[in-house]
């Protein structure tokens, strides 16, 4: 069998449990694909090969996930392979245990053949600022993946992976897998642990699935997601559990925030949103119009100081007595961070920029509330633009806080969403759909999700490498 | 640019030297102790949180050793007692807390943080009682240890094992007037720390840590009023050491403001070492006040509500304390010096509590079972207290069958309960000459008996009986019974 790599999750259990192909068959078309290709893409940092296919010769295909190549972001710890947050001052840091998800993943009978590359700590939208090189777009190799999980969304563009797990703190697993054309879903913050994924800014980091379609997705999170002992802010549920299927949206009231389209947005982005309009109209739901959501704009405000700060702290523990490299060997990114953080929380600033912040986080929890009050769910375009040109993060030191600007309210709120491709610009680089819900209501990003899908073919394009 | 700018004539502030021997001088002391809880895990992880000789990094997680992903879970007892000790010094307690992290660099630092409460700690606003001075205690917070740093050689090795031992810092305000007062607050602490058992307290071990604040009000006859600038005093290591380093830092200060006359600011705060072996602090770092920890809550602990109802919960667990005790001890007309030695130790003020539970047992159970047999009512007259002592006196030699006996008896009669034994024979005698004679007695008259206890060891019941009988009763059963065992062997 050719190009068992290009099979989505369902299709790759189909075929396992039908012993059709085997999982060392699956994994090994995996990593010939890699190997082909990622000379040139770089979407991994580490590639496992060898490991992963002893793995899948003994692996029990009955188990969830059995036998399933994934690909994993390198800011989860991985026990035994090496973990860097695409920083090279963990350029040889092996971690003495695994994540909480890293866990469950292995328990489910994943195989995890790499660690996929991201922006230096996670810091980015453009995974340009990794210290491994940039990863490109699939789709055209000239653009930008997005980020920080930019690698993650490019392995399972390029079908390098069956599936991939990528991690968002405001906007890293939607940005990306709309710039590359794939399903990125980004849980309530606390539906999945937080253990063992390299903290960039604690009190909104979610880990979350980036896959080729909505189900593939949804199943990765049933399986990621569950309160863990090991995290205090993860939720006390058990894990999340995909909702019956919807016949279709009637009944449905889906916001369209007016403010979501800022000045800078691209004509070809405006136009898909109000196609996806058109086909969600189809489906039975009644879209409104919200013209006092508040705007994005001071999200990004917001954003920047609290995530500064927490980045400021939680970098602190790399100083250069563990770990193998001192601190020469952040990056100019972490380096400013560090600065702007220190600076925001010190004596006679905290008030003025940490609090303000913080007051402002608040407002716009709020402003979401009120909003959930006259709909069901939020809907917009990922990101103001197509994927940007390799090079367009340097020098723009808020690259990724612009960027990233239409998902930063609803990741500073916590709540869930989703990006799912929903057309094509002129040059045929794929654009993003995003749908947020209500904390814990996955369900209905699920629901709507993924009858948009079955109801369109942008999910079936796929790059041509 | 004019130059001259900087060569204008710098004026030099002028010298106060005093010896004004009128000067009052008050001195000012505030105490931070910190606690180790004697929890069995550490505050944010499963460790095991016993670290004392201890060997080196065995108690340690990814948690405590702050790897990278590692995420803090509160230990939900060390909290409780955090709220149990606040309430045990009559804080109130915040319905919502939280935890924020202190961010400073320090090798034996895991995280590059500490896990502290700044804004909104467990308890706050308590008071201690010293001798009718109540000295106010700002807060009770929630915190971790840190690791160790060890020197060996010109280098410095990590042990983790106390890194995140959960600490409770006990800030008192800056009532306390002298060292002596000073020793009493730190001893009362420690006393009421270990009534309600959340840790050792031990200053020698380390479980219990403090660092005075000192600095002196001076008051000279012209009315002028100055205080001298504040001295943090570290690795203070015994109650003894504490004493001194506030005496010499107080003298200190009023030589040092006499020489130069420098009063307190918001930026000449120093902190000081103290060295025990030459008795004197020492200066270790200045401008103290400039210090910027970068506090914010701690992203990783959601925060921590206790509702009123789980706050008398945990007050229940209260048991009765020194102060509770002294007066209770006072109303039973005790002298004040035996009421503070009594209450001092929580197992020496049990020890005395159950002595007057065996009284009170007596009185109720002799005295009361014969009037309620009687059906009569209790004559306060006849109750001779002197009787009661003298019984006391010479509990180890009555039954307790006795006991019961020559309490009533003093109470029917009024006669005195140890002439009465001594008629009676009723003194158990444990004196081995006069025991061993009767044994002897016994063993010579029963040959059958001693052939059966050789062959069958429990047969000495027999002969024991035959013993209370030759010594109509008066003997010891117990040490009786040992002399035949060791004359039969
Ligand atoms: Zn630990």
């Amino acid at each position: 069998m050719t190009d068992l790599n290009k099979l989505t999750l369902k299709e790759a259990r189909e075929g396992l449990l039908s012993k059709k192909f085997t999982a060392v068959e699956l994994t090994q078309s995996c990593l010939d694909r890699i190997k082909s290709l990622d000379k040139k893409l770089n979407s991994f940092v580490t590639v496992t090969g060898e490991d992963a296919l002893k793995q899948a010769q003994s692996v029990d295909i009955n188990l969830p996930l059995g036998g399933i190549p994934i690909a994993v972001k390198d800011n989860y710890l991985t026990k035994d392979i090496r973990t860097t947050a695409s920083s090279r001052v963990l350029d040889n840091y092996l971690a003495q245990y695994d994540a909480t998800t890293i866990k469950k993943l292995k328990n489910a009978g994943a195989i995890i053949i790499g660690k996929t590359n991201l922006d230096a700590w996670a810091h980015g939208s453009s995974t340009e600022t990794s210290d491994y090189g940039p990863t490109l777009n699939p789709w055209n190799m000239e653009h930008l993946p997005g980020g920080s999980s930019g690698g993650s969304a490019a392995a399972v563009a390029a079908d390098e992976t069956i599936i991939s797990v990528g991690s968002e703190t405001a906007g890293s697993i939607r940005q990306p897998a709309s710039w590359c054309g794939v399903v990125g879903f980004k849980p309530t913050y606390g539906r999945v642990s937080r253990y063992g994924v390299i903290a960039m800014k604690s009190s909104t980091d979610s880990p979350g699935p980036i896959c080729k379609t909505v189900d593939d997705a949804a199943n990765l999170l049933e399986i990621m997601s569950g309160s863990d002992p090991f995290d205090a802010t993860s939720i006390d549920e058990p894990p999340w559990k995909k909702p019956e299927l919807r016949q279709n949206l009637k009944g449905l009231k889906i916001g369209l925030p007016l403010s979501y389209f800022p000045p800078q947005t691209q004509p070809e982005v405006k136009e898909a949103i109000l196609g996806a309009v058109e086909t969600l109209k189809k489906l039975g739901a009644e879209i409104i119009e919200l013209s006092d959501v508040l705007d994005p704009k001071y999200s990004i405000a917001v954003y920047t100081i609290l995530q500064r700060s927490e980045v400021s702290s939680n970098l602190a523990r790399f100083d250069g007595i563990r770990y193998g490299h001192d601190r020469s060997f952040f990056g100019t990114e972490a380096k400013r961070r560090i600065m702007l953080g220190t600076y925001s929380l010190s004596a006679g600033y905290y008030d003025a920029y940490y609090l303000k912040a913080q007051k402002v986080r608040t407002l716009i929890c709020q402003d979401f509330d009120n909003q959930f009050k006259k709909v069901d769910a939020i809907i917009g375009p990922v990101s103001p633009t197509t994927a940007l040109k390799i090079g367009a993060s340097e020098g723009q030191s808020m690259f990724g806080e612009i960027q990233d600007m239409l998902v930063e309210p609803s990741s500073i709120a916590g709540l869930p969403g989703i990006s799912i491709p929903c057309a094509f610009d002129k040059i045929g680089l794929p654009i993003g759909l995003q749908i947020m819900a209500p904390q814990k209501r996955e369900d209905l990003v699920y629901q709507i999700a993924k009858l948009f899908e079955d109801n369109t073919d942008y999910h079936l394009e796929r790059p041509k490498l | 640019m004019n130059q001259n700018i900087f060569l204008v004539h710098h004026v030099k502030p002028v010298k106060i030297v005093r010896h004004d021997k009128t000067m009052k001088t008050t001195p000012i002391i505030g105490l931070e102790v910190h606690v180790e809880l004697k929890t069995k895990s550490k505050m944010f992880c499963g460790c095991s949180a016993d670290h004392f000789h201890v060997e080196a990094n065995t108690h340690t997680c990814p948690v405590c050793l702050g790897l990278p992903g590692a995420l803090p879970v509160p230990n939900k007892t060390a909290c409780e007692w955090c709220v149990k000790l606040g309430l045990a010094l009559g804080c109130s307690i915040n319905e919502e807390s939280f935890f924020e992290r202190k961010n400073y660099f320090y090798p034996d630092l895991a995280k590059g943080y500490q896990i502290t409460q700044l804004q909104k700690p467990f308890a706050v606003n308590g008071k201690l009682d010293i001798d009718g001075h109540e000295i106010r205690i700002n807060r009770a917070h929630m915190e971790e240890d840190t690791g160790k740093s060890v020197h060996v050689d010109g280098s410095t090795l990590l042990d983790f094992n106390r890194s995140g031992v959960p600490l409770v810092e006990i800030v008192s305000e800056p009532d306390l007037i002298s060292a002596l007062e000073a020793k009493k607050y730190l001893n009362k602490l420690q006393q009421i720390i270990r009534y309600i058992e959340v840790s050792d307290a031990d200053i020698e071990k380390g479980s219990m840590r403090c660092e005075p604040t000192v600095n002196v009000k001076i008051e000279t006859d012209s009315g002028e009023v100055v205080y001298t600038p504040l001295a943090e005093i570290k690795n203070v290591a015994s109650l003894t050491g504490v004493m001194n380093a506030i005496d010499f830092e107080i003298k200190r200060q009023i030589d040092q403001y006499q020489s130069d006359g420098v009063a307190k600011n918001s930026t000449n705060k120093t902190t000081r070492g103290w060295d025990a072996d030459k008795n004197q602090t020492f200066l270790q770092r200045e401008k103290e006040g400039s210090a910027d920890y970068r506090y914010f809550p701690e992203p990783d602990i959601p925060p921590i509500t206790f509702t009123k109802v789980q706050v008398e919960e945990i007050r229940k667990t209260l048991p009765e304390l020194p102060d509770q005790k002294i007066t209770k001890y006072k109303s039973l007309s005790l002298s004040d010096y035996d009421a503070n030695l009594l209450a001092q130790d929580s197992v020496f003020s049990s020890a005395f509590e159950k002595a007057l539970n065996n009284s009170a047992n007596l009185l109720n159970g002799a005295i009361r079972t014969a009037l309620n047999e009687n059906q009569s009512e209790i004559d306060l007259n006849k109750i001779n207290a002197t009787h009661f002592q003298d019984i006391f006196s010479k509990k180890s030699e009555l039954s307790s069958t006795a006991i019961k006996q020559l309490t009533l008896e003093s109470y029917n009669s009024g006669t005195n309960p140890l002439t009465f034994a001594k008629d009676n024979n009723l003194f158990q005698v444990s004196d081995t000459g006069a025991l061993e004679q009767f044994a002897k007695e016994v063993i010579e008259a029963n040959p059958k008996a001693i052939e059966d206890y050789r062959k069958n060891p429990l047969a000495i019941g027999f002969l024991v009986g035959q013993l209370m009988k030759v010594s109509k009763g008066s003997a010891n059963p117990q040490t009786g019974k040992e002399i035949l065992e060791k004359l039969l062997k």
